[in-house]
C-alpha cells in the first residue's frame, strides 16, 4: 500500500477547473517531485492534499485511510504537514513561538527532541530564536517554515516551492536539507520550479501541465528526457 | 535637464520614511524599557503596584479630581460608570478584533441584545416573566452567545472585508428589529428596569439612575474579573490559536488549529461580554429603547480598541475610558466627537499604528514551554561572547549542536 494515493482528483475555483483527473502516489520513504509551469496547478494540488481546498471529484487516501473529506486541521495529527507557498510565517510571533505553533497538533506532548532536531538542521534559527518571524529574511523564513512543519513530526512533508526567491547558494542548502530530512525518515512531496535540482534528488517525478499530469518517471528519467529539458531545464 | 530629478525626490521621501521608522522604533524602545522595568520588579512589588492602581480606580469618582472631573456638565460618578462601561465593551470587542483579528463592525448589536434582555425580564413595561436584575446579567450573556453563534456560523467562513460588511448589517438589523417588532416597543421603549438589591442606612435604594457610584464599582469589579479570565484564556492554547488565526488563517489551520471553531469561540466570547455591558447599561439608565444602538456608536467601540492598542487588555480598557471620557469632559466638543475621533484615528494610524498601548511582544508572556526552551538553549550559549583567543572558530551554531546533544543524553 502506498503512503499517499490521489485518485482522479479534481479541484475547482468556482467554475474554473484548476486540476482534473490527477493521479499521484507516493511511497513511504520517497522523495516525489511535482514540476510544472506557472499556473499549472501545483499549489492547488498541494493545498488539496493538505485539506485547505476541497476536492470536487476523486479521492485522497493517506496511510490507507480515506481523507478526502477530512478537514485540514485533522490531517495534521495523521502525519501530513504542509510548508505553504509563501511560507505562511506568523509574523509577530518569535521564532520560538512559531516553532511552538508547529507542535499545536501534538498538544501536551514533549517536543524537546523535535526542537533539537530542527536546530541541528537549521543552526541559524537557534541563533535567532527570539527574533520576530516577520523581520527575518526570506531565506530564514523559509527555514523557519520548514522547521515549524517538522515540529509536528510529520510522516509526510509537503513542500511548495521551498526555493522560491532564494539565492543560488541558499537553494543548494535547502535541497541538501530536504535530502537530510528525507534520510531521517520523512517522506517528501516537493513542488518546484527549480526542476533541475528537484529532479536530481527525487525518486519519482510528475509533470503537471494545465491541471493534468502529462508525464511521470523516475527523477533520472525525466532529467534525461529531451522534452523536459527543453521546457523546464532551460536547455535548448 | 531638470534639477528636480524624480529620483531625487524619491530619495528624499525615503529618508523621511527612514526617520519616521527610527522615530517609531524609539517609541517602541520607550515602551520596551518600561516593560523591562516592570519585569525587573519582584512579584510582590508588581502586586502592590497593581493594588494601588486598582484602589485608585475604585476611588476615582470619590476623589473627583479637579480638572479631570466632568462636572458641572456631567455627574462625575455617572461619567465614571460610562467610562467603565466603554472599557468593558472594548475588552470584549478586543477578543474579536484584537485577539482573533476578525473585523466586527456590528458589535453594538450584541450590546443592544444585552440591554433588551435586561429590559424584557425586569422592566415594568414588559409582559415577560420578571426575574431579579442581577440574574439578567448571566442571562444576557447566554442570549448574546446564541446570537453570536447564529451570526458567526454562516458568516465566519467569510474573510476580511466581507465579514466587516456582514457584521455591520447585523448591527443595523438588531436596531431595526427593535423598531419593527411590536413587543420591543421601538422608540417608546422600556422604563423602570430592575436594579441590584441593597439599601443604605436610610432605607433608600443603593443602585439608582442618579447615583453612579455603586454602578461604577460594580462595573469595575466585573472588568477585573473579566480581564483576569481573559488573561488566562489568552495564555492558553485558545489564545495562541487566536493569535495564529489573526496572523495567517491558512497557516494556523495547517498547524492543526480548528480555525473555524476558534473564530466562533472568539465571536461568542466577545458577544457575551458585549451583552453583559448592554445589560449593565440598561440597568443603570433604567430605560431602553431603539435610539442608542446606532452604527456610529459601534464604530466608536471599534475606535476604543484601535486607540488603546489591539490585543492589549490594559490598553483597550484605557482606550474605552478615553473614548467615553472626552465628550463627557469637553461637552462643547461632544457634537464633534466623531470628527475628533476620526482625526485622532487618522493621526494614530500615521504615527502609531499599533495604538497608544501596543500589545506586548508575545515572547515570555505565553507558554511556559517556550520560556523553558529559551532558557535552556540560551544558558550554554552565553560563554560564546569571548572564546579564548586562538581557539578554532566554532562552526555556526556549533554550541547549540553540542548543547542539544547534551540535552538528548539527559532525556
Ligand atoms: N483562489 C483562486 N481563485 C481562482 N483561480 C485560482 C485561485 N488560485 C489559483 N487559481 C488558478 O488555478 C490555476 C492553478 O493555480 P496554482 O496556484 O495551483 O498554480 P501553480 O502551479 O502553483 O503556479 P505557480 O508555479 O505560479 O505557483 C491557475 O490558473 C490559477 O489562476
Ligand atoms: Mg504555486
Amino acid at each position: 500500500m502506498s503512503m499517499l494515493e490521489v485518485n482522479n482528483l479534481e479541484v475547482r475555483y468556482g467554475r474554473i477547473r484548476a486540476i482534473e483527473k490527477l493521479d499521484l502516489t507516493v511511497e513511504r520513504g520517497e522523495i516525489v517531485t511535482l514540476i510544472g509551469a506557472n499556473g499549472a496547478g501545483k499549489t492547488t494540488t498541494m493545498r488539496a492534499i493538505a485539506g485547505l481546498l476541497a476536492a470536487s471529484r476523486g479521492s485522497i487516501r493517506f496511510e490507507d485511510r480515506d481523507i478526502t473529506k477530512l478537514k485540514a486541521y485533522k490531517r495534521v495529527p495523521l502525519g501530513i504537514s504542509l510548508v505553504p507557498e509563501g511560507r505562511g510565517i506568523f509574523g509577530s510571533m518569535t521564532v520560538m513561538e512559531n516553532l511552538d505553533m508547529g507542535t499545536y497538533s501534538r498538544s501536551g506532548k514533549k517536543a524537546d527532541s523535535e526542537l533539537d532536531r530542527v536546530f541541528e538542521l537549521f543552526p541559524r534559527l537557534a541563533e535567532r530564536r527570539t527574533q520576530a518571524g516577520g523581520t527575518m529574511s526570506g531565506g530564514e523564513q523559509q527555514m523557519l517554515a520548514i522547521a515549524r512543519a517538522l515540529m509536528a513530526r510529520p510522516d509526510m512533508l509537503l513542500l511548495d516551492e521551498p526555493s522560491m526567491g532564494l539565492a543560488p547558494q541558499f537553494i543548494r542548502q535547502i535541497f541538501r536539507i530536504i535530502k537530510e530530512i528525507n534520510a531521517q525518515g520523512t517522506t517528501v512531496l516537493l513542488v518546484e520550479q527549480n526542476a533541475n535540482q528537484a529532479l536530481a534528488i527525487a525518486n519519482h517525478a510528475l509533470v503537471l501541465e494545465s491541471g493534468r499530469i502529462t508525464k511521470t518517471g523516475t527523477g533520472r528519467e525525466l532529467l534525461a528526457d529531451p522534452s523536459i529539458k527543453e521546457a523546464y531545464l532551460g536547455v535548448a | 535637464m531638470s534639477n528636480h530629478s524624480p529620483l531625487g525626490s524619491v530619495g528624499a521621501t525615503q529618508t523621511a520614511i527612514g526617520e519616521e521608522l527610527a522615530d517609531v522604533t524609539k517609541k517602541h524602545k520607550r515602551t520596551a524599557a518600561l516593560r523591562q522595568w516592570w519585569n525587573d520588579r519582584s512579584r510582590l512589588q508588581q502586586w502592590l503596584m497593581l493594588l494601588v492602581v486598582v484602589a485608585l480606580a475604585y476611588l476615582l469618582p470619590v476623589i473627583n479630581p479637579p480638572l479631570i472631573t466632568t462636572e458641572p456638565a456631567n455627574d462625575f460618578a455617572i461619567s465614571c460608570f460610562n467610562m467603565a462601561l466603554y472599557a468593558l465593551v472594548a475588552l470584549g470587542l478586543n477578543v474579536v478584533v484584537g485577539q482573533a483579528g476578525l473585523l466586527d463592525l456590528g458589535y453594538i448589536g450584541f450590546f443592544a441584545v444585552g440591554a433588551y434582555v435586561a429590559a424584557l425580564w425586569t422592566s415594568s413595561d414588559s409582559t415577560f416573566v420578571h426575574i431579579p436584575y442581577l440574574a439578567t446579567l448571566p442571562l444576557a450573556m447566554i442570549v448574546t452567545v446564541v446570537f453570536g453563534i447564529a451570526l458567526g456560523l454562516p458568516t465566519l467562513r467569510l474573510r476580511g472585508d466581507y465579514l466587516a460588511i456582514v457584521t455591520l448589517g447585523f448591527g443595523e438589523i438588531i436596531r431595526l428589529l427593535a423598531t419593527i417588532i411590536p413587543g420591543l416597543k421601538g422608540n417608546t421603549g422600556f422604563q423602570n428596569l430592575g436594579r441590584p438589591p441593597g439599601t443604605n442606612a436610610d432605607g433608600e435604594a443603593l443602585f439608582t439612575a442618579s447615583n453612579g457610584l455603586p454602578w461604577y464599582w460594580l462595573v469595575v469589579t466585573i472588568i477585573i474579573i473579566v480581564a483576569v479570565l481573559l488573561g488566562n484564556l489568552e495564555r492558553s492554547r485558545v489564545g495562541r490559536a487566536w493569535i495564529a488565526i489573526r496572523e495567517d488563517e491558512d497557516a494556523a489551520e495547517i498547524m492543526g488549529v480548528p480555525t473555524f471553531n476558534f473564530k466562533l469561540a472568539a465571536f461568542g466570547t466577545g458577544a457575551a461580554i458585549g451583552g453583559l455591558a448592554g445589560a449593565l447599561m440598561g440597568g443603570q439608565v433604567g430605560f431602553v429603547n431603539n435610539q442608542k444602538f446606532d452604527v456610529p456608536t459601534s464604530i466608536l467601540f471599534l475606535a476604543a480598541v484601535v486607540l488603546g492598542g489591539r490585543g492589549n487588555k490594559v490598553g483597550v480598557i484605557l482606550g474605552g475610558a478615553i473614548v467615553a471620557y472626552i465628550p463627557l469632559r469637553f461637552t462643547e466638543l461632544a457634537a464633534y466627537k466623531y470628527l475628533i475621533f476620526g482625526i485622532v484615528l487618522v493621526l494614530l494610524m500615521i504615527f502609531r499604528p499599533q495604538g497608544l498601548f501596543p500589545a506586548k511582544a508575545h515572547l515570555l508572556t505565553y507558554g511556559s514551554r517556550i520560556r523553558r526552551w529559551v532558557k535552556k538553549e540560551q544558558a550554554p550559549a552565553q560563554p560564546e561572547g569571548g572564546p579564548p583567543p586562538g581557539s578554532a572558530p566554532p562552526a555556526p551554531g556549533g554550541s547549540t549542536a553540542q548543547s542539544t546533544r547534551r540535552a538528548r543524553k539527559e532525556t
